[in-house]
């Protein structure tokens, strides 16, 4: 864990190069960021996704979202109709979450994200 | 006009009530994960659009990023704020960081085909997925009941 005036340098590099990966692939960045503030910065897990949902807080995918709405990229409708489903979602995962030891959840839950971008690139390679 | 063409051949919706359901799912198992593990619910927004309603990539990744930009992690959030789990300093420089890299990173995308933008996708979930099995199976610190 860095100290001092590192703390907050370092913890930026991090953020902007999950920001970049984030708005090439058109994610959030919490995905990357979580492990990250655990494995780099020795967050304890808990704090790390909490402080990973309050840099989700304010819009800060709004000018990667911009580039992807110039090139007419977007799906405003689909997007609209997803929104209550996650928030409402996120509002019972999180009640889990804080009385859960999740360990094994979270194992399980890479295998199938494992499995799922390995079909996603060998898709698209032997296209 | 042409740009609008170009997006109505890219996505096909199925018949209405049927492709509104599946949105509507989509968005609760994301929003499931976002609490459960503190991320964004793009990860698996995007390839459920891409498969779910066929969707083209691009297009798939922009909604995406257009869904995230209301805090849709208040609700989950709130819970971790009630258990004093929030780094609230280092969240803050996170978003900065977020909103420089973000520009950067759909800039890029958007100059890339759909073959290449799916093929990157994949190989993002595949690290996201070994940070996070690595993540898992580091021994819990001394003194820290829960990890």
């Amino acid at each position: 864990m860095p100290k001092g005036w590192l703390r907050p340098i370092s913890i930026l590099t991090v953020a902007c190069l999950v920001g970049i990966c984030g708005g090439l692939v058109g994610v959030g960045g919490g995905t990357l960021l979580v492990p990250l503030l655990v494995l780099l910065l020795g967050f304890e897990q808990h704090r790390a996704q909490g402080t990973s949902l309050i840099a989700l807080v304010p819009p800060t995918g709004l000018l990667a979202f911009l580039a992807y709405y110039h090139a007419h990229e977007v799906n405003i409708k689909v997007g609209l109709l997803v929104i209550p489903g996650v928030f409402s979602g996120g509002l019972v995962g999180g009640m889990i979450a804080t009385r859960l030891s999740a360990k094994e959840m979270r194992k399980t839950f890479a295998v199938l994200l494992f499995m799922l971008g390995a079909w996603q690139a060998a898709s698209a390679l032997l296209r | 006009m042409a740009s609008r063409l170009r997006r109505e051949r890219r996505f096909r919706p199925r018949p209405v009530p049927m492709h509104i359901l599946i949105v509507v799912l989509i968005g609760l198992g994301a929003g499931l994960l976002v609490g459960l593990m503190g991320i964004g619910g793009g990860m698996v927004v995007v390839p459920a659009l891409v498969y779910l309603l066929g969707m083209d990539q691009h297009v798939a990744q922009g909604t995406s990023l257009f869904m995230l930009l209301p805090p849709l992690g208040l609700g989950a959030l709130w819970e971790y704020w009630k258990k004093r789990e929030v780094d609230f300093g280092a969240g803050v420089i996170c978003a900065g960081g977020f909103f420089l890299g973000g520009y950067f990173g759909g800039l890029v995308a958007v100059g890339l085909s759909s073959r290449a933008l799916q093929a990157i996708f994949g190989f993002f979930l595949m690290s996201a997925a070994l940070l996070l099995w690595r993540q898992a199976r580091r021994p819990p610190k001394p003194g820290i009941p829960h990890a």
